[in-house]
């Protein structure tokens, strides 16, 4: 529940206004010659890192934004910019 | 008799929080009891001379009031059907059922109270270890230790009528503990401008200065000082109070979780707060730590706060006579208050052999009570209550027994350091105070107060000032200068003053509690380390000292003094145990929070209730299930089949989507083609997820030049927009949805007289020729009420949608009802409409459909464009590789074998040996005389003539048999809805 996120647009807001849109793991593949396996890599499969991760999230509760958030997973908070490596 | 004398409050008391002329009755174990506003559930019953609360969880022991903050179980009572309800912290409520629990016959006759005498048998861990051999033995036993362990009885059939409430503030500084470090810190931060919350657990402020008229500051008695201050913080508009609050955990960001209990006045009983702050400053003050000596728990033993609060905040005399046995100058104070309230104070043991307020020696002496320095108590005496004890010196050389009926016994001051660990703080023992202090603190938190060993007045005020300015300066304020002073202000008060040791009196046998919650020990904690336990940590576990309804607050001190003590290194320092929120007992209901009902109506809700309709919670929505008392809602089918009808489908999602991109967004969202759009006409296109499963069916209509119309299912329209923005997020594309569902009605005329009724309402020409089966077109009714009009065929007649601006909906409404009333037109609701598109096969997902359909099963695939792979079509890759898939669920629609039997239940499974598939949807048809049904089936059952077996609830293995048919089952030309 501790989690606070930024919003673009809206400032630091509790975390339950926002929905989680899972890792950021780039523009969706092509569709053409997409092999199953490929394809459910993109759609399922997750790194789950420890550490700093790039997440989307949706301000659900607010202004209706996606946008990337940097939330180090072992302490459920978000990182500022400046400290991602 | 004693009791009427105990009736009589002390009317006249200036510290008084009760309102002596406003009565309450509440209903304690079939009697009525009298007891005043403001009152607790304790105070009221030991104001009626009520003594034993309750019976001790493992012993049986009968047990009283002992602190008034709801530290321990000994309070926790049944109230108006809640059990485990701490009647310390509870305010009295006229009519107010309370009823005392754990307990088998009555509290002072309790026949489980030989429980006591088999306390040999219960050493520490006993329940570890006894009854595992032989392990036969284990579930008989099992059985027994339930039956008589657990607090309190959940009636499964209670029904509780509680208030619930939730807020989420936001604040700079949120400070927990509205005493007096607590009020000058929020006063500081406040006087800078800063947002202030101010937390209290008690139900008014002031803390332990609130009833205490002997001390002063600045000439003022203290009760009156903290009057003024409390009067301040209320005055001050940027300082929201909160009383009777308790905090219950702290997280990261400075986030708090407090509960608050609401008063009659209030608009809610309990009250979920969550407070995001910048700075949080933690001023929780102190609690007693109980004395321990043998039978320290008996009925007539109290805390010092308790026995004071009892006289000056509730105005009742604890008993005729009392003795005292107290290490803290608070308990001088008590005893001479007490004194001068016509209490006998036959004297006062204190455990300090020096270091008394010299004010305080002379006070005592000059009322003639004696002040023993260095004795403590060592017995108490007295089956049920207590009748009196024996003190003695701290050697035990000398001992001397009085008789009395009140013992205040309190060894000492812990500070309440819950909130700084949560926070992440670290505590080190410190051995002048005897406190475990706050000594590395996280960024933006702040302690004051008692919690630092403070004790004077002076220096708790300077403290919180001090605190609250360094709060400010988390929020980002430049205090240097301030702060600099605050500083010096509070290097001038006194400091920290000298603690009191742990006190035992030396003596054999007896029972020491350190946690009453648990019933556990001296002795368990002695038996613990003997066999190897050596860390308090453990010790707790093994013993399960501390971890009872108290949360631990009571014994969490005296447990690591009491092993320090008996530990063979004397140079160890006590170390605390963990402490892991909640960190008071908070009821479950507190955290669900309200009740609120938050369904939606739609603009035609009244007209419907008018109608006859009967309204029915679906989603988020009311809508009406059906108009009359045939749950089949046979006139309703009849009616739309044969004549015409009138239903209300403003549920309906409703969106525009425009801009040059938005054609680039329906394809990636849509699985059909949407560059082959025609203006106004409709398209019916459907939604999947990643997985090629159906998520959502609706029409696209384009209006204009990249401008889109688009509907969906009613439960999907909350997502829509966030289900086009998530998968666009990459993109950065030039288009803008607008979320038109609640802006837009929706009336849908459907039967074959439809156009009749249509005509009657609007001058266009809304012949076939003009108006043909799937177009749309925006129309006027009564030449000036725009709308929007579609030729769909959910229900398989002709039929007209109608998209209509809210605020006209009720005149739209009956313009048309009336317009139809000559040909008879009904209200249709749910209930026929369901049926009606079954009959068609049209499915509605959610019913027809499950999270793994894919379109595929549904027979939906040729909505599915497979030329389109540029598009990245959202599921269009897993509907490629699912195209063929094996071993899927399809959609079939299915006749009985009997066609006079009645329809299968929905949800029933269809089976052979083993299970096949399960009944969606099965209805009697009016149009064709038989039920018809649809059903979720193995692929290779879905040929035509395939014998299904359905095995319904209750059939007792006899199965009914249904027919695998082509749909629809109605009009398969669909002849009927482009007439």
């Amino acid at each position: 529940m501790a989690l606070s996120l930024t919003c673009p647009i809206c400032g630091l807001r509790n975390g339950y206004e926002f929905r989680f849109g899972g890792a950021d793991k780039g523009p969706r593949p092509l569709e053409e010659g997409l092999t199953p396996a490929q394809w459910c890599a993109y759609a399922h499969l997750n790194t789950c890192v420890a550490g700093v991760q790039l997440e989307w999230w949706n301000h659900k509760d607010g202004c209706g934004t996606w946008f990337v958030a940097r939330r180090d997973t072992r302490s459920n908070r978000e990182v500022p910019k400046e400290d991602v490596q | 008799m004693k009791r009427n004398l105990l009736m009589n409050r002390l009317e006249h008391l200036p510290t008084l929080r009760i309102q002596p002329r406003q009565t309450l009755t509440i209903r304690y174990n079939g009697k009525n009891l009298r007891g005043y506003a403001g009152d607790t559930v304790a105070s009221l019953l030991y104001g009626c001379g009520e003594r034993i609360f309750s019976r001790s969880l493992k012993y049986r022991r009968p047990r009283g009031l002992y602190s008034l903050d709801g530290e321990c179980s000994n309070a926790m009572m049944s109230v108006d059907g809640w059990p485990n309800t701490n009647a310390e912290t509870t305010p009295a409520r006229h009519g107010m059922v309370v009823t005392p629990q754990n307990v088998v016959g009555s509290l002072e006759w309790d026949p489980m109270g030989w429980m006591d005498h088999l306390a040999f048998v219960m050493p520490a861990g006993f329940y570890y270890k006894l009854f595992h051999k032989p392990a036969r033995l284990w579930p008989l036993a099992i059985k027994g230790i339930r039956q008589a362990a657990g607090l309190g009885k959940l009636q499964p059939e209670a029904t509780f009528d509680c208030r619930c409430d939730a807020i989420y503030p936001n604040t700079d500084v949120c400070v927990v503990g509205g005493g007096p470090a607590g009020m000058s810190a929020a006063l500081a931060a406040a006087e800078n401008g800063l947002r202030v919350v101010l937390l209290e657990a008690r139900p008014h402020l002031g803390g332990f200065c609130d009833y205490r008229v002997r001390a002063e500051k600045g000439g003022m008695p203290l009760y009156q000082w903290v009057g003024a201050l409390a009067d301040e913080v209320r005055a001050t508009e940027n300082i929201r109070v909160l009383t009777h609050a308790p905090v219950v955990g702290v997280y990261p960001d400075q986030r708090i979780t407090a509960f608050q209990r609401g008063s009659a006045a209030d608009v809610f009983d309990l009250r979920y707060i969550e407070i995001a702050a910048t700075s949080v400053v933690v001023a929780t003050g102190c609690i007693e730590r109980p004395l321990l000596f043998a039978s320290n728990d008996r009925p007539g033993i109290m805390q010092i706060g308790c026995a004071h609060r009892l006289l000056h905040t509730y105005g009742i005399r604890p008993a005729a006579n009392a003795v005292f046995s107290v290490a803290h100058d608070l308990g001088l104070e008590a005893a001479i208050d007490m004194h001068d309230q016509g209490v006998t104070v036959h004297c006062v043991a204190d455990a300090r052999e020096d270091g008394q307020d010299p004010q305080m020696l002379s006070a005592l002496a000059q009322r003639g009570i004696p002040h023993w320095r260095g004795w403590v108590a060592q017995v108490a005496h007295g089956r049920r209550q207590l009748r009196g004890v024996t003190l003695s010196n701290l050697t035990g050389t000398f001992k001397k027994r009085i008789g009395c009926e009140l013992l205040v016994a309190s060894a000492g001051l812990t500070p309440l350091t819950g909130l700084v660990t949560l926070a992440g703080g670290a505590l080190a023992f410190d051995h002048h105070t005897g406190f475990f202090l706050p000594q590395r603190l996280p960024p933006a938190v702040q302690v004051c107060g008692r919690i630092r060993g403070l004790h004077d007045p002076s220096s708790l005020s300077a403290d919180g000032t001090l605190a609250g300015l360094r709060a400010a300066a988390d929020c980002g304020l430049n205090l240097n200068r301030e702060i600099a002073r605050a500083e010096a202000a509070g290097a001038a008060a006194p400091g920290a003053v000298r603690g009191s040791k742990l006190a035992m009196a030396p003596g054999k046998g007896g029972k020491a509690f350190l946690c009453f919650d648990e019933d556990g020990t001296v002795k368990h904690v002695q038996q613990a380390m003997a066999q190897g336990f050596d860390v308090p940590e453990l010790i707790k576990r093994f013993t399960s000292i501390g971890t009872g309804p108290g949360q631990g607050g009571m014994p969490g001190h005296n447990l690591p003094l009491v092993v320090a003590h008996s530990q063979a290194s004397p140079d160890s320092d006590p170390q605390p145990t963990t402490i892991r929120p909640p960190l008071v007992a908070t009821p479950i209901a507190a955290y669900a929070g309200g009740k609120h009902d938050m369904a939606k109506r739609t603009p035609m809700h009244a007209e419907q209730l008018t109608a006859g309709g009967r309204m029915e919670r679906v989603g988020e929505w009311y809508r009406a299930r059906r108009f009359g008392a045939d749950p089949g809602a046979q006139d309703e089918i009849i009616g739309v089949r044969t004549n015409v009808g009138l239903l209300d489908a403003s549920t309906l999602g409703k969106f525009r989507i425009f801009g040059p991109d938005a054609v680039k967004a329906l394809q990636r969202v849509y699985v059909g083609d949407m560059t082959r759009t025609v203006p106004f006409r409709t398209k019916y296109a459907a939604m999947c997820n990643e997985d090629g499963c159906v998520i959502d069916d609706g029409v696209v209509i384009q209006t204009g030049e990249n401008d889109y119309y688009i509907t969906t299912s009613t439960g999907r329209a909350g997502q829509t927009v966030e289900w086009f923005r998530y998968h666009t997020r990459y993109d950065s594309w030039d288009y803008h949805m607008v979320n038109l569902t609640d802006a837009f009605g929706v009336i849908n005329i459907a039967g074959p007289n439809a156009r009749q009724v249509l005509a009657a309402v609007t001058d266009a020409d809304i012949s076939n020729e003009a108006f043909a089966f799937s177009t749309c077109r925006d129309l006027l009714l009564r030449g000036d009420v725009p709308v929007r009009a579609m030729r769909l065929g959910f229900v398989g007649e002709l039929s007209y949608e109608l998209h209509v601006p809210a605020s006209y909906m009720a005149a739209v409404w009956q313009m048309v009802e009336t317009a139809g009333q000559s040909l008879g037109i009904v209200h249709f609701g749910l209930e026929a409409q369901s049926t009606l598109r079954m009959e068609k096969g049209h499915v509605i997902l959610g019913s027809e459909s499950e999270q793994r359909t894919t379109l595929h099963d549904i027979g939906l695939g040729f909505l599915w464009c497979r030329t389109k792979p540029e598009a990245k079509t959202v599921g269009g890759a897993a509907l490629r590789h699912t195209a063929d898939q094996p071993g899927r669920l399809k959609l079939v629609g299915f006749k009985m074998e009997d066609p006079r039997s009645r329809a299968p239940r929905d949800g029933s499974p269809i089976v052979d040996a083993r299970i096949r598939g399960y009944v969606c949807t099965a209805r009697f048809s009016h149009a064709l005389q038989e039920p018809v049904g649809m059903a979720l089936v193995d692929d290779d059952l879905v040929r035509p003539n395939t014998r299904l077996g359905i095995y319904e609830d209750g059939c007792n293995g006899t199965l009914r048999h249904a027919m695998v048919v082509p749909m629809p089952f109605y009009d398969p030309k669909g002849l009927r809805m482009r007439m």
